[in-house]
């Protein structure tokens, strides 16, 4: 029970790290809060529920062109909102406000447009049968998940650090002020990462359905609050801390589901309780988070 | 014969809510010239470098470099026309090495002609030998000294410095200021904020001194420390004459 409880948890921590990436990567890049990145990630679910029952398009084949469809929105929606918000003068909080409101909006029009029932894929749709594991046995869309989950790290990584646009992209992580100064267009970067979060946030919705079970116009709100707890115990704005964060979040949540199931829906609550109390810096502290 | 001017200050204005952080400051400076900017805490220099730079927009008057209006050219495209600048607390790159650091601005920060010789850059800044290391491992001054470096590899045409000389102990203080004066023999125009009265002398003795936004005096630093305005502003009102 142990094992299978470790196991799962490496599987969902996979998947939580997905959750918490683009968030992280945005804040890391920009200083801004993106509180409708949960909703993001619901609209994601909701075209890949679509695009699988009207298209009969399997969630593998939608990813991609969710990913696509989602890097290309949030291009013009960064130009839309995020430079004035970085002009001001506590962009860190304004950005808060804004996207609460962006991120009510959001749910407001789900809500209207889809209905508030849930609704899943079916987990076949990702193969029958389970996956073999030292003896335990997983489902197999949730080993499919987290391989989709880990694919997106090591993109994002060599993104991060084999590509110029990634070197430019951790400069201004670093400094945006000495970024400016060196020369670079930190709007054209910061467009780019802005749009790889919703990217991000649209592919973990595609595989919300098998690992949480159904999807809501509702959900948004959940998926931050764990979102946060991934990224804040990881180290805020510091992307491939994330991973920390996620294996945590998922080790401990498939722990508590199993030992005491009843406190499992606390678990974000008491981890940002937790780290912000004991090491606010995350786990790896601020160190890591220069970029 | 003074030089046409490369830098045109009229008006400029500044307002951060109700605080005039900018008063209708206006000053111009040629090739191979070099102003000194002080006063006391608050009194608008650092504000004035920012403004120029392109970090903030303005709220009132006019810039011109190189006969052209600065308008609302972002930062990063100010440095590639040949404004940059260093920052009194520089934060460079931390995990990229101190050549990377150098290398980014000579890429992307560069106007036109052949790019800075960045080994020769280093060097001329004691730097080559730290150059593989990560910019983090440096001490406030080596930082000091890289941004200076960061600044120089995109060759300005206009250097602004804030406050360079804060942390160098006498020795580096005087092969600073004989850097300064070198750049400036080159043909670069300088505008230096400094607190370090004595090393600002070394390097020029043209200064203009702020106090709330508002220039009080310009001409010469050793007419300026008898000036009574600005003794009043340093000193007090009871050492005025």
């Amino acid at each position: 029970m142990l094992l299978h409880a470790l196991l799962g948890g490496v599987v969902f921590g996979c998947y939580f790290t997905l959750i918490g990436l683009g968030l992280n990567l945005v804040f890391g890049v920009m200083r801004i809060v993106n509180l409708a990145h949960g909703d993001v990630l619901m609209l994601g679910s909701f075209a890949a529920y679509f695009l699988f029952h009207l298209a009969a398009l399997s969630p593998l084949s939608a990813a991609p062109l969710i990913v696509i469809g989602f890097f290309l929105l949030g291009l013009p929606f960064y130009y839309l909102v995020v430079p004035r918000l970085a002009a001001s003068r506590d962009a860190e909080m304004l950005s808060f406000i804004l996207f609460f409101g962006v991120q009510q909006i959001i749910e407001a029009l789900a809500a209207i447009a889809f209905g508030s029932s849930e609704r899943s894929i079916p987990a076949r749709v990702l193969g029958i049968g389970a996956v073999h594991l030292w003896g335990q046995s997983l489902p197999r869309a949730w080993v499919i998940s987290a391989l989709v989950a880990l694919a997106a790290v090591l993109a994002l990584y060599l993104y991060l650090y084999h590509t110029r646009l990634g070197l430019l992209t951790r400069a201004v992580m670093a400094s945006r002020e000495e970024a400016r100064a060196s020369g670079i267009d930190i709007h054209r970067v910061s467009a780019i990462a802005f749009g790889i979060g919703l990217a991000l946030a649209g592919l973990a919705g595609v595989f919300a359905p098998f690992m949480l079970g159904s999807i809501t116009p509702a959900m948004g709100s959940t998926i931050n609050l764990a979102a946060f707890a991934v990224i804040v115990v990881g180290t805020l704005g510091n992307p491939l801390g994330t991973v920390l964060g996620g294996l945590v979040y998922g080790v401990g949540l498939l722990m508590m589901q199993t030992y005491l199931s009843a406190w499992a829906d606390l678990l974000p609550n008491l981890l940002l309780i937790l780290v912000l109390l004991v090491r606010p810096s995350g786990l790896l502290g601020r160190r890591v988070r220069l970029a | 014969m003074s030089p046409e001017p490369l830098l045109e200050i009229a008006g400029l204005v500044k307002r951060f809510g109700g605080f005039r952080a900018l008063d209708g400051v206006s000053f111009s400076l040629g090739p191979g010239e070099v102003l000194g900017l002080v006063g006391p805490n608050g009194s608008g220099k650092t504000t004035c470098i920012n403004v120029i730079s392109g970090l903030y927009a303005p709220d009132g008057g006019e810039m011109r470099f190189a006969g052209r209006p600065l308008g609302g050219n972002a930062m990063h495209r100010r440095a590639r026309l040949g404004i940059n600048r260093t920052f009194q607390s520089p934060r460079p790159f931390a995990s990229l090495s101190v050549r990377q650091n150098v290398e980014l601005a000579a890429f992307y920060g560069h106007a036109e002609g052949p790019r800075a010789d960045i080994p020769a850059l280093l060097a001329s800044l004691d730097l080559d030998s730290l150059a593989p290391r990560r910019a983090e491992d440096l001490n406030s001054a080596q930082q000091k000294l890289l941004d200076l470096a960061r600044a120089l590899a995109t060759a300005p045409r206009l250097l602004l410095v804030d406050e360079l000389a804060a942390g160098l102990n006498p020795a580096e203080l005087a092969r600073m200021a004989e850097r300064l004066r070198a750049l400036a023999r080159g043909g670069m125009a300088l505008l230096v904020v400094e607190h370090l009265l004595g090393f600002l002398e070394s390097v020029t003795d043209r200064v203009i001194v702020m106090n709330a936004g508002r220039e009080i005096f310009e001409g010469d630093l050793s007419a300026a420390v008898r000036h009574p305005e600005v003794v009043r502003v340093f000193l007090g009102s009871d050492h005025a004459g």
